[in-house]
């Protein structure tokens, strides 16, 4: 019996790495462990070995049984690998290049707009909009603009028929005509006639202006404003907004100043210049980069805001300028062309 | 506007160096937009030479060997010289060694050729002197030799070019910007004197003058005008001081009595104008509107068809001005002109700008009366200029003015507390600071009175020149600006929580382009404006009537887009046109829906995919139908709209931009947003010269749809024992869409599970539905399809039985059979 096991197992030695699939791995192992295996039937012969020797006997039947085990194991172990490789098939070269095209890329301007937005959002600032098409009194009257000024010349804002109407850009007055804005500002006015004291909004937005386009000038461009309102808000703390946007933006050690300026809408106001060394292209100290004011009181008026409780300030500057500032670029055109040589350079 | 620092010089003393000035005019509020020096500089080592031989370079065509005397400032030096436009005998300025001229280019001896040198004789330009660098500034006055250069050209001058802000037109003049600036340096303003106002005028003169007198028939447009009349001028060139100021304030000289005009309008910013008396008809001025179609040919020129909103200044036949902007040449002052009107006039600023727009005619008077001239200092200004005519071409005043109007009385105070200044400031100016401030402004303090509070309540008397001060919030502005905005100290952003929140649209717009970019499209920025043509063929001929502007600027940019996708097949073809490969486009942005005669404007969100042009080692699938259609439900996602469940409609004629029966739109203006993809329209995409096909998506919807906003969810409960499958497949009608199918099924299947279901205990439900196989084909009937499905069934409290499942697909199969067209695939 010693002898017969000892064959068992070197003939399954021999056997197993020689299967290749499931079913002969199976087919095998029932020849040793099946029902009318070779192992099974020398365990049935047990009862016949003589009492003294059974002890003997059944340690050398464990013993098979366990290497026989051995076997079925690396032989299933091995089939399981075969398999996965089979499955896997061949590595990769993983130099070779995606066949997908991409990745997707940011218009550079949506980069500006967003990472200012997000400067902005974290002194509290919260990101408003407003129609494209607006009104008279939105785009100038309430904005303390005088009825006679030259912004409102049609040489210089693109109007609408007076026959045009439009289902969702509410007019204040049945007379006035729709017009492109000129500018967000018109974001404000809005926001101020729906929502009471205090607020703090950025208004990022598209503004036209009826403008020959050429390397700095285009039909179209994009303005980002913000209005503070609140009790108490001083020139120094509009000062204090600059500082903090631009150092944010450009780094520890960036300037601003203020020029005294002149908008219909703020009182006192000014322009505001950037300490520039450090941008590309820019080859002088200071460069004009917005406009800026303390809320005209006329405007909390116009609103409904009483001027004696409120007080607020407004800041704006051009979304391509910025770009252009901080980036280098030196035409505006480029950003309405959409060459994809252009645009992946920023994403 | 131009501004000579010489003209300055003589109302305020300005010692301060010039890039100390230009900020001042910066931080004053004046943009300074250039610095122009004129004249020479102070010259060291730059004498008065006389050529007194000249041979040719023996080394050098162009070049002449000289011999120049200086005469006591060095005797007679060589000089080698590239300049042709001399000749023995001239005299020229001669740069020795050691001399630095402009640009810091200082003279040496050298060889040049072979051949010293001991100097340059120079040109205009080279000595910073004029324009001139044709060759030598030949100076024929002959001035004696050896003098040092600065001796015999005229002195320097510095013009700085500002930008005066429409609100200070006290400004457009010198006496204005002088103003600024004495309060800046702590200066004197010195006035210039005008003595022909008091003076007494001669009697009279029947025959001379203005016999018809003046009638203004106009006094809303003309609140004042004065006519003075001077006989017996002498027209002839102006003195050099007052040409040269004229020129460097950039207007050319004309004659003694056209640039005294101009001269006191730089100085005071008055507009004045002079007639020949002899040419106005009936002796007479009348300040009047023109007459529709009324005709006058400009100073320039050119004819002008007037009308009826028109000021004019007539005589008593004819037009001879169009008021406060240019006068006619029938009756300007010429050589041979002796007697003068001298106009001084007060015009409505909105008369004249409307005139001046309507006209596209503007001149230094108009641009001034456009922003307002101070009515209280014309007859100041008028003075100033018959004691300058006077002067300068002789004559004599003869009779009283003609004055009608202007005289409206001005008195205005503002009351005004430190506390407030320092309220809206945000830090301490201290109160004698503000009152000196206002004062050098020339804004005199009237009263003090002390209070509220530690500070006090000034009453300041406001000039009748600053019309733009009305109230405290204005005087601030004025403190600060002398105060210095730069010193304005820096604070820490005060930012106390708001509650508020994105706009919806914003955040609409962040997460479609988040999605698109994410998805391998590179996002674009098209303008808005497009042509009629374009919006007719991409959308309809209605669009194109509806949505255009009233004064377009070009032809081609003249409608509201009422799609993102003609700009972005616009971005795809210029990036095929330049070669560079490109097949995903996509845009955010706001476009213009018309329906039914009212425009509504959009937010919108568009894509377009052409077939992936570059050549790649692996291929992949190509875009298609419902690849796109993929992007359009997730953009549709995002504004709340849930596109799967809408009803799906094919795009058919009227929607030119899409190609039919490859392409749908979903939604509706009632619905308030719309949602259009598929493939573009082959034809017109082959029109603009794009190659192969290209798919495209736009959904856009009503801003005020987004702002409604959409409750926040509530979880629902769901179930933690398996699902039981089962597939079936149905044969349709071709034509019929598979949607229909589903939702026929999908109707059966719920009132199957319901029906089979008795005790509400042991309800189970449909899960989910899905279509996941479409053949046509064999084994089929000819126009028909095979849709196959996928039923989930799932119980909240136990595991289905096979039994209960088989039960509800029996009464399905049933119901199928009984209630549709369609036929359980075996």
């Amino acid at each position: 019996m010693q002898e017969e096991l000892s064959t068992l197992v070197a003939r399954a030695a021999s056997e197993l790495p020689q299967v290749r699939t499931r079913p002969e791995f199976e087919a095998a192992k029932a020849r040793y462990v099946g029902p009318n295996g070779d192992l099974t039937r020398l365990m049935k012969q047990m009862g016949a070995v003589p009492k003294e020797e059974r002890p003997a006997a059944g340690r050398a039947v464990n013993e098979a049984k366990a290497r026989l085990q051995e076997q079925f194991d690396a032989a299933l172990r091995r089939l399981t690998e075969a398999e996965l490789a089979a499955e896997l098939g061949p590595p990769v070269d993983p130099t070779l290049p995606s066949p997908d095209p991409g990745p997707g890329t940011y218009h550079p301007l949506t980069l500006v707009r967003e990472e200012m937005c997000r400067i902005l959002r974290k002194v509290g600032f919260a990101v408003a909009d407003g129609p494209e098409v607006e009104t008279e009194f939105y785009c100038f009257d309430a904005l303390n603009t005088p009825a006679d000024h030259p912004a409102r010349d049609t040489q210089d804002t693109f109007y609408f028929p007076s026959a045009a109407r439009f289902g969702n850009v509410t007019k204040k007055t049945a007379g006035e005509k729709y017009l492109l804005r000129t500018h967000t500002s018109s974001v404000q006015i809005r926001t101020m006639l729906q929502s009471p004291p205090p607020i703090r909004i950025v208004s990022p937005g598209r503004v036209y202006r009826r403008d020959t386009t050429d390397a700095t000038h285009s039909a179209n461009f994009h303005q980002l404003e913000c209005l503070s309102v609140d009790r108490g808000v001083t020139v120094r703390d509009l000062k204090a907004l600059l500082d903090y946007i631009f150092t944010a933006l450009l780094g520890p050690g960036t300037k601003t100043r203020f020029r005294p300026h002149y908008f219909s809408y703020t009182e006192p106001s000014f322009e505001v210049d950037l300490s520039a060394r450090h941008l590309p292209k820019v080859n002088k100290e200071w460069i004009e980069i917005g406009g800026c004011g303390m809320v005209d009181p006329a405007v909390f008026t116009a609103v409904g805001y009483d001027p004696a409780i409120w007080t607020g300030y407004a800041f704006g500057m051009g979304l391509e300028r910025l770009a252009m500032l901080l980036y280098g670029i030196d035409d505006i055109r480029y950003f309405y062309q959409n060459d994809l040589r252009f645009l992946r350079q920023f994403a | 506007m131009k501004i000579s620092l010489n003209w300055l010089q003589e109302y305020v003393t300005l010692d301060a160096p010039v890039e100390e000035i230009t900020r001042a005019i910066t931080f004053l509020g004046f943009e300074v937009e250039g610095v122009q020096v004129t004249g020479a500089p102070a010259l060291e080592k730059v004498f008065v030479g006389e050529v007194r031989t000249r041979e040719k370079h023996p080394n050098a065509d162009k070049l002449s060997i000289c011999q120049v005397d200086l005469g006591p400032a060095g005797g007679v030096k060589t000089i080698v010289c590239g300049a042709q436009n001399y000749q023995v005998g001239d005299r020229v300025p001669v740069a020795l060694a050691g001399a630095v001229l402009p640009g810091n280019f200082t003279i040496k001896q050298s060889k040049i050729r072979g051949q010293l040198s001991d100097g340059m004789m120079c040109s205009a330009r080279e000595l910073g002197a004029g324009d001139d660098a044709g060759g030598l500034l030949i100076l024929s006055s002959r001035p004696e030799i050896g003098l040092p250069i600065n001796a015999v050209l005229p002195p320097g001058d510095t013009v700085f070019d500002i930008e005066i802000t429409p609100n200070r037109p006290d400004c457009l003049c010198h006496l204005g910007v002088a103003r600024e600036l004495a309060a800046w340096f702590s200066k004197d303003l010195k006035y210039p004197e005008a003595r022909s106002a008091s003076g007494e005028p001669e009697p009279a003169e029947a025959s001379a003058g203005l016999p018809g007198g003046v009638r203004v028939d106009a006094p809303d447009d003309c609140p004042l005008y004065s006519a003075h009349v001077v006989s017996g001028v002498k027209i002839g060139p102006s003195p050099g001081w007052m040409q040269a100021r004229l020129k460097a304030a950039g207007l050319r000289p004309i004659n003694n009595v056209v640039d005294v005009g101009n001269y006191v309008m730089l100085e005071y910013g008055q507009p004045l104008h002079a007639f020949d008396a002899r040419r106005l008809g009936g002796g007479r001025i009348i300040v009047r509107h023109a007459a529709d179609g009324e005709k006058i040919r400009t100073l320039d020129g050119v004819d002008r068809t007037l009308n009826r909103r028109m000021l004019v200044i007539a005589d008593g036949e004819k037009p001879v001005v169009i008021a406060g902007i240019m006068g006619g040449e029938n009756s300007g002052v010429s050589d041979d002109t002796t007697d003068l009107v001298l106009e001084c006039a007060i015009f409505r600023p909105g008369a004249i700008r409307w005139t001046s727009r309507q006209l596209g005619l503007s001149s230094d008077s108009s641009y001034r009366y456009e922003r307002g001239v101070d009515p209280h200092c014309a007859a100041e200004a008028a003075a100033r200029a018959l004691d300058l005519i006077m002067a300068t071409a002789g004559g004599r005043v003869v009779g009283p003015a003609f004055t009608v109007g202007g005289d409206v009385p001005w008195k205005r105070e503002i009351v005004l507390s430190t506390g407030f200044v320092r309220e809206r400031l945000g830090f301490d100016i201290p109160d004698k600071a503000m009152k000196a401030a206002l004062e050098a402004l020339e804004l005199p303090v009237i009263r003090e009175e002390a209070g509220p509070g530690p500070g006090m309540t000034l009453t300041v008397s406001i000039p009748s020149w600053r019309n733009d001060l009305d109230r405290p919030i204005d005087l601030v502005e004025e403190i600060l600006r002398l105060h210095g905005t730069e010193k304005i100290p820096p604070a820490a952003v005060a930012a106390p929580g708001l509650p508020g929140e994105d706009d919806p649209v914003v955040r609409f717009n962040r997460r479609a382009t988040d999605y698109l970019v994410g998805h391998d499209f590179h996002e674009c920025s098209n303008v808005t404006l497009r042509s009629a043509r374009e919006v007719a063929a991409w959308v309809s001929a209605t669009a194109a009537q509806e949505l255009n502007l009233a004064n377009p600027f070009v032809e081609d940019q003249s409608h509201l887009r009422p799609t993102l996708i003609i700009g972005l097949l616009e971005s795809l073809k210029l990036n095929q046109s330049r070669g560079v490969a490109v097949s995903r486009l996509a845009e955010v942005g706001r476009i213009f829906i018309e329906r039914d005669g009212l425009i509504h404007e959009c937010a919108a969100a568009a894509f377009i995919a052409a077939v992936d042009p570059a050549r790649r080692w692996l291929k992949r699938e190509p875009v298609d139908f419902y690849a796109v259609k993929h992007h359009v439900e997730a953009l549709a996602g995002m504004a709340g709209v849930d596109l799967a469940s809408e009803p799906l409609a094919p795009l058919v004629g009227g929607s030119q931009g899409w190609q039919e029966g490859h392409s749908a739109e979903a939604g509706l203006a009632e619905k308030g947003w719309t949602a259009r993809f598929g493939l573009l329209n082959l034809s017109l995409v082959r029109a603009l010269g794009v190659e192969g096909k290209v798919y495209g998506g736009l959904f856009a919807i009503l801003p005020e749809r987004l702002k409604s906003g959409a409750p926040r969810r509530r979880y629902a409960d769901f179930s933690l024992f398996p699902p039981v499958l089962r597939d079936l497949a149905l044969v349709a009608e071709e034509a019929v869409p598979a949607a229909r199918v589903r939702s026929d099924l999908e109707r059966i299947a719920r009132e199957a599970c319901s029906a089979a279901q008795a005790p509400a205990a042991a309800a189970f439900v449909l899960e989910s539905l899905e279509l996941f196989d479409v053949y046509r084909g064999q084994g089929l009937p000819e126009g028909r399809k095979s849709l196959a499905f996928s039923f989930a069934f799932r119980a909240a409290d136990r595991t289905l039985t096979d039994s209960e499942v088989n039960a509800v697909l029996q009464r399905i199969q049933e119901g199928i059979a009984a209630g549709t067209p369609y036929q359980v695939r075996k």
